[in-house]
């Protein structure tokens, strides 16, 4: 299947499933008339009209017109969509669930047999098509089909397949890490301020001091530790800065903060 | 080429150790000197075939290489016992912790115009032959002293040229940098009992675990991190072990200790270049004997008293 002759939908229209549109058509694979998204309300469908994708109010439409579905509702929600959804998804359907702590063995439960389904963990940042997602594949969805995802979403940002034991790690890593990354951030700005920087000035500088080490991160191919030892001269301020940060403990706080998101991530799947 | 040590405590016999051990000089060309005979390292320098004598002065006379290998309050007593018996031929060595090169030649100076001072730093696995041993050299060495010291040096270890004001943070990091280790591995082979393991065996478990570890990092082009990832499979014991040492702040502990070495060793410094030494500092009866030697003045008296708790210590009462 070519990936511009795709015919995608979306049953919910919120921020990821803008996120993920937008990369989608970002690499102009994909026609926008071959989008569609189903939302309740209004509200939130006039961004993706400007996109040039189809909108709707039922979910039965959008999954009529698509061969691949992404379920981009709140959790609490998925049983009762698929529910309502599930007589009209076919062998031909492939559903690609982005709803946090659903698994794969609830969605297959609720879908028709021999449906194919996918489980997508992104993130926030795929609306600036910067995103981290990690998909699983359920048991009737083959290589071809991740391989498809792969490309569709590869302007999404950062996208990897792993086993479904692996999702909730990611979102607690890279899904509430965002968050975490936030609050660094806010921190980085609130020393600013402490040190005679106004705050205003003092965020947009933390901003583009997370960004601009993310993308030499990134892109430097280099192990964290030996960026952070480049970065230090000796007797310099960057390392009396750091052992500031070790005796805050901050690498155990941010081990711990994973670690608690992906408990609560499991506990989430498990009800 | 004759070697001699003003001092017979452990450093020097780690020396001689390490150096007979390499072959780099023989015994009998080697001499020490201390007042105080009953130090178990005198016996054992003795053992090992070094001539052995009280008088400092003999050892200046009978050495070229001579290795100031004494506590750093009692250096300006030294000099002055040997100030007059340094000849040109004479190469000094000072292994004193925070004794600069300056307030050595400042001394030396009265007795001779142009002294070749170096200073090392040095740690006590030169016995084993794994020291890590840093020098500088000072205002009239020559560059072949040098190379001289670091060719003896490097017998037992590593050895490099360093700037001077680099040396105290080489005190605090590896010259201090064995005893955090044997503490660390006090504390490995303790979990290795806790978990079941005879004593003896978690000792040197841990002790190959360290010394493994150490080689591999030596002999690796790669980040001590990453190592460290290849290590830890993902929810493995090790990382779950990791996440405990971070939550204990051993990192930061770690730098805390480097860092308070340094520090200590700057303050000795400024000790001994005022010669202000408390009886309370001096533990034994060391001074005493040094003052007995003939041709030895005593530098004005005690003065204020070094106090125990330094500023570093908030919390605790000042003498």
């Amino acid at each position: 299947m070519e990936p511009s002759e795709v015919k995608i939908g979306f049953i919910g229209a919120g921020n990821m499933a803008f996120g993920i549109t937008k990369g989608i058509l970002l690499s102009g694979g994909v026609l926008p008339r071959n989008v569609t998204v189903s939302a309740p309300s209004s509200n939130n469908l006039g961004r993706f009209q400007e996109l040039g994708a189809a909108v709707t109010h039922s979910n039965t439409e959008a999954v009529a017109a698509s061969r691949l579905i992404f379920l981009a509702v709140k959790p609490h929600l998925v049983p009762a969509i698929l529910r309502e959804v599930a007589p009209h998804v076919t062998r031909e359907h492939v559903v690609v669930s982005v709803a946090a702590g659903v698994t794969i063995a609830t969605l297959e439960e609720l879908l028709p047999p021999e449906s194919v389904v996918l489980r997508l963990m992104p993130n926030l940042p795929c609306m600036v098509q910067e995103g981290a997602l990690l998909f699983s594949r359920g048991s009737r969805a083959g290589p071809g089909e991740g391989a498809l995802l792969k490309t569709l979403l590869g302007p999404c940002g950062l996208v990897e397949e792993g086993p479904e034991s692996w999702i909730d790690a990611h979102t607690g890593l890279s899904g509430s890490g965002v968050a975490f990354v936030y609050l660094f951030a806010e921190a980085l700005a609130d020393g600013g301020v402490k040190m005679g920087m106004p705050s205003a000035l003092a965020q947009r500088i933390a901003a583009q001091t997370v960004l601009g080490a993310g993308r030499l991160l990134r892109d430097s191919g280099r192990h964290p530790a030996q960026l952070r030892s480049d970065v230090c001269t000796p007797g310099g301020t960057t390392i009396y800065g750091l052992h500031a940060l070790e005796l805050g403990g901050l690498r155990a706080a941010v081990m711990g903060a994973v670690e608690a998101a992906t408990e609560r991530a499991r506990e989430l799947g498990r009800k | 080429m004759s070697v001699g040590f003003i001092g017979a405590g452990q450093l020097a016999h780690a020396l001689v150790k390490g150096f007979t051990a390499a072959g780099v000089i023989a015994t009998h060309k080697i001499m020490a000197s201390s007042p105080d005979t009953e130090l178990p390292t005198v016996s054992g320098l003795r053992k090992m075939g070094v001539n052995f004598t009280t008088s400092n002065k003999e050892t200046a006379n009978r050495s070229d290489v001579l290795f100031l290998a004494v506590k750093p309050h009692i250096i300006p007593f030294v000099l002055d016992e040997i100030g007059p018996d340094i000849q040109d031929r004479h190469l000094i060595v000072s292994c004193a912790a925070g004794v600069t090169i300056s307030s050595i030649e400042k001394k030396l100076v009265q007795y001779r115009p142009a002294p070749r001072v170096m200073r090392c730093m040095t740690n006590t696995p030169v016995v084993v032959r794994e020291g890590a041993t840093v020098y500088a050299v000072g205002t009239h060495a020559e560059a072949e002293d040098g190379r001289l010291l670091e060719q003896l040096m490097a017998s037992v270890g590593f050895c490099t040229e360093v700037e001077e004001d680099l040396i105290d943070a080489v005190t605090g990091l590896s010259g201090s940098g064995p005893a955090y280790a044997f503490t660390a591995l006090d504390a490995l082979a303790d979990g290795g009992v806790k978990m079941g393991l005879p004593r003896r065996l978690a000792v040197r478990l841990g002790a190959q675990a360290l010394l493994g570890a150490a080689k591999m990092l030596l002999d690796s082009e790669q980040h001590p991190g990453q190592l460290k990832d290849n290590v830890c499979s993902p929810g493995g014991a090790t990382i779950h072990a990791l996440h405990f040492l971070e939550s204990g702040g051993f990192r930061s502990l770690l730098i805390n200790a480097v860092e308070a070495s340094c520090i200590r060793t700057r303050e000795l410094q400024s000790l001994a270049d005022q010669e202000s030494i408390s009886p309370a500092a001096i533990k034994k009866t060391t001074l005493d004997k040094v003052l007995q030697q003939p041709g030895v003045a005593a530098a004005g008296g005690p003065k204020a008293a070094v106090s125990l708790f330094n500023k570093s210590n908030p919390g605790r009462k000042r003498n």
